[in-house]
């Protein structure tokens, strides 16, 4: 009896071991859980990180990224991350600090080795130089926009490397092989880039909110002015005169907008002649631009098929 | 022998000048070729030379031009380097003001003019709201909202939250909006129509203002699920069934029960529901003898169609909530019990950026005497001039039954003005 005792005693400790080993490995095999604010986030993030992440994107690409719905749905993925990236510069500030207030994850917090923002090193354009919102719904840190210019592509890629090696240092020879790879292939397609966007040096054209200047800085393209009367604010019937003289006078060749309302675009497309595409400015809008690549790649064609 | 030596001299001088004569052009010859040899070496030699002078002419003035590049550069640099410095000092300096790590801070404007064919005009200052919201440590943060009306001025929220609580836990205490029902806990400029429904001031006391402190818990569910227990001094901002300040008996406080959930029912559209209970176990003012029991409930359900291409500028959001008050009461010395239903729905049509649209349907009960009631129709039209300057103009027709306060009955028609200055934020339980 005694014997049997002893070898059920030994038998439920193995099983006990097996069972936590069993989860233990589980555990360690899980991926990464990473939430990126948009695709083109996602997109390099599953680059850096390849199988070790599992990356879901909160928006889908199509949103202004100004005005994402603030949906509940996105509260049980915030809660289960283990990291967040985000394009930082309060491109989110509308709606993202919010979800963060319920998602009851402190290691995704502002500040926390979790949260990646993309932004850190890029050369900001456009800071204000007065903070008043006489000028508009400003961005205090500068425009937000600055994945349009792929160069810069390359430093989110380095701080999604750097903030993934933070939180899983265990993994960090794997993120540098990675991140290597992904900026030679990004190298690549820059001067493929260049080559190809030549035409487009001194295009001038109209946006419907600052968001192209990152791109146009790169390109050569040169801004004649905006739909709206300041950021965010639209435009009075005056200011829309003014812009049609201005399209005029300056030889304006493409006006580019995104989420907005296509009303406008197509107003002053029939007043000027001037041509109206709808580029986004994020991954993920459309199928063909589901990497972050394939988007300046369609972003740069398109624009140089409507100006040629 | 000395003819020989006489001649020998002249002799010798004779052979001398003819080899002489005889040698001396070709000498003459060899010398010239030697002579252009040389010239030309020496040409070449001061060609060499003139190109050599032109190279160091030429390696002067670049090395001025460097010169003055690198001066040039240098004078460049320092510039930059002061440029540096200052910006430096000037973040250390903003870094370093007594400013630095004061919250954010913001202020509500809310008035608005008003028609009532049974009360007459007013113009209504109705709210002007500081807002101030920051980190208190690493676990903590701290919101308050502080309201300035014509009546006077109230703290209306002051609460801190936790951050880092563990098993999804958050915690909140001190004055703040009690999280029952959807628009109850939302402040009254932050709605999409002029006025709170009469259904939510008459059941509930207006907005959910209480003092006391609340427990969240998200559930670890695919989907959004998330219950909130609370206990305060009683709910509701003009509810006067209970006497704040004093100290008493457990069973006259408020007890609070919530759960949310939302899904996606596609990308564009979005269904939310809520249930909400309220308990008191004794409502009964300090002194009085008499008391009973309260329940309050509420069922909240909110459909939204938000297309995410075109959020900015288009969309409808349908929401409904219905409450019904239970409570005990004693008359004649005798124990009864009234239930009160009421509710209000509306309909909100998103047409631009800057216009919108809706109507709004109301049915409120008198709590005292559930059998009376006001039944009020309400079209309205918003203009957000922008994020932070909305107009909104509202045509009310009230059926009122109730008859306890002239403006709640008859035509109002109301234009409303809200604006706002610095940060504001009413978080994701005001959105």
């Amino acid at each position: 009896m005694n014997i049997f005792l002893k070898i059920a005693k030994w038998q439920i400790i193995t099983i006990i071991l097996v069972a936590a080993g069993t989860y233990c490995r589980a555990a360690l095999a899980q991926p990464i859980r990473v939430v990126a604010t948009f695709p083109d986030l996602a997109d390099i993030t599953r680059q850096i990180g390849k199988n070790l992440v599992s990356v879901e994107s909160l928006a889908t690409g199509v949103e202004d990224p100004h005005g994402v719905p603030m949906k509940p749905s996105f509260v049980p993925r915030l809660n289960r991350a283990n990291v967040l990236v985000v394009t930082g510069l309060d491109d989110e500030h509308s709606w993202l600090p919010a979800l963060l207030e319920v998602a009851s994850n402190p290691k995704i917090l502002l500040g926390q080795p979790g949260y990646i923002d993309c932004s850190v090193g890029v050369p900001v354009l456009e800071a204000p130089t007065r903070l008043d919102r006489a000028e508009g719904d400003l961005h205090p840190k500068g425009n937000p926009h600055y994945l349009l210019d792929p160069t810069y592509g390359k430093i989110a890629a380095q701080n999604i490397a750097a903030g993934l090696a933070r939180s899983f240092p265990q993994y960090q020879a794997d993120f540098d092989k990675n991140l290597k790879a992904y900026l030679g292939e990004l190298d690549n397609w820059i001067s493929r880039w260049e080559k190809i966007a030549a035409p487009l040096r001194g295009v001038k054209y109209v946006e419907y909110h600052p968001e192209w200047v990152y791109f146009a800085n790169h390109f050569g393209l040169k801004r004649v002015g905006s739909i709206e009367l300041k950021p965010g604010i639209e435009p009075t019937p005056n200011h829309l005169v003014e812009l049609v003289q201005q399209i005029k006078q300056e030889k304006a060749l493409v006006l580019i907008y995104g989420s907005q309302n296509p009303r406008i675009p197509q107003q002053l497309q029939g007043e000027t002649g001037i041509k109206v595409l709808r580029l986004y400015t994020s991954a993920g809008a459309r199928s063909e631009t589901d990497t972050y690549i394939k988007w300046i790649d369609y972003t740069v064609r398109s624009l140089v098929q409507a100006v040629s | 022998m000395a003819l020989p030596r006489l001649w020998a001299a002249p002799m010798l001088a004779a052979v001398a000048f003819g080899a002489f004569a005889i040698f001396l052009p070709a000498l003459s010859l060899a010398q010239s070729s030697e002579i252009e040899q040389l010239r030309s070496v020496v040409d070449g030699l001061q060609q060499q030379l003139q190109k050599a002078l032109q190279r160091i002419d030429q390696l002067e003035k670049e090395r001025t031009a460097t010169s003055d590049k690198v001066n040039e550069l240098e004078q460049e640099k320092t510039t930059t380097s002061d440029r540096i410095g200052q910006v430096e000092k000037s973040v250390q300096a903003v870094q370093s003001a007594s400013s630095a790590l004061n919250p954010a801070i913001g202020m509500v404007l809310d008035a608005n003019v008003s028609q009532r064919s049974k009360a007459g005009g007013n113009f209504n200052f109705r709210s002007a709201e500081i807002g101030l919201a920051a980190s208190v440590d690493p676990f903590a943060r701290m919101y308050g909202f502080i309201n300035g009306t014509s009546d006077g001025v109230e703290v209306d929220e002051a609460a801190a939250v936790t951050t880092s609580l563990p098993w999804n836990l958050t915690a909140k205490g001190g004055r703040f909006l009690a999280d029952f029902g959807r628009f109850p806990k939302v402040h009254e400029h932050e709605l999409p129509f002029v006025n709170q429904p009469l259904s939510i001031e008459r059941m509930i006391g207006g907005e959910t203002r209480a003092d006391g402190a609340e427990l969240n818990y998200l559930f670890p569910t695919p989907f959004f699920l998330r219950a909130t227990l609370g206990g305060y001094n009683e709910i509701g901002e003009e509810n006067q069934q209970v006497d704040n300040r004093q100290s008493r008996s457990w069973s006259r406080f408020t007890y609070l029960g919530r759960l949310n959930t939302y899904f996606d029912l596609s990308d564009n559209h979005s269904i939310e529901l809520g249930t909400s209970m309220a308990y008191t176990p004794s409502v009964r003012l300090t002194g009085s003898a008499d008391g009973g029991d309260r329940m309050l409930n509420g069922i909240d359900l909110t459909y939204r169609f938000q297309p995410l291409a075109s959020t900015v500028y288009q969309g409808v959001t349908v929401g409904s909530e219905i409450f019904r008050n239970s409570e005990q009461f004693a008359f004649e010395s005798v124990a009864k019990r009234r239930e009160a239903f009421g509710g209000y729905s509306y309909a909100e049509l998103k047409l631009s950026k800057n216009w919108s649209t809706g109507f709004l349907f109301d049915y409120a009960p008198s709590v005292s005497s559930p059998g009376k009631k006001t039944i009020g129709y309400s079209p309205f039209v918003t203009w957000n001039m922008s994020e932070f300057n909305r107009l909104r103009f509202q045509f009310t027709h009230a059926d009122d039954r109730v008859r306890e306060d002239k403006n709640d009955g008859g035509n109002q028609v109301f234009l409303q003005w809200t604006t706002v200055i610095g940060a504001h934020t009413h978080g994701f339980l005001g959105r």
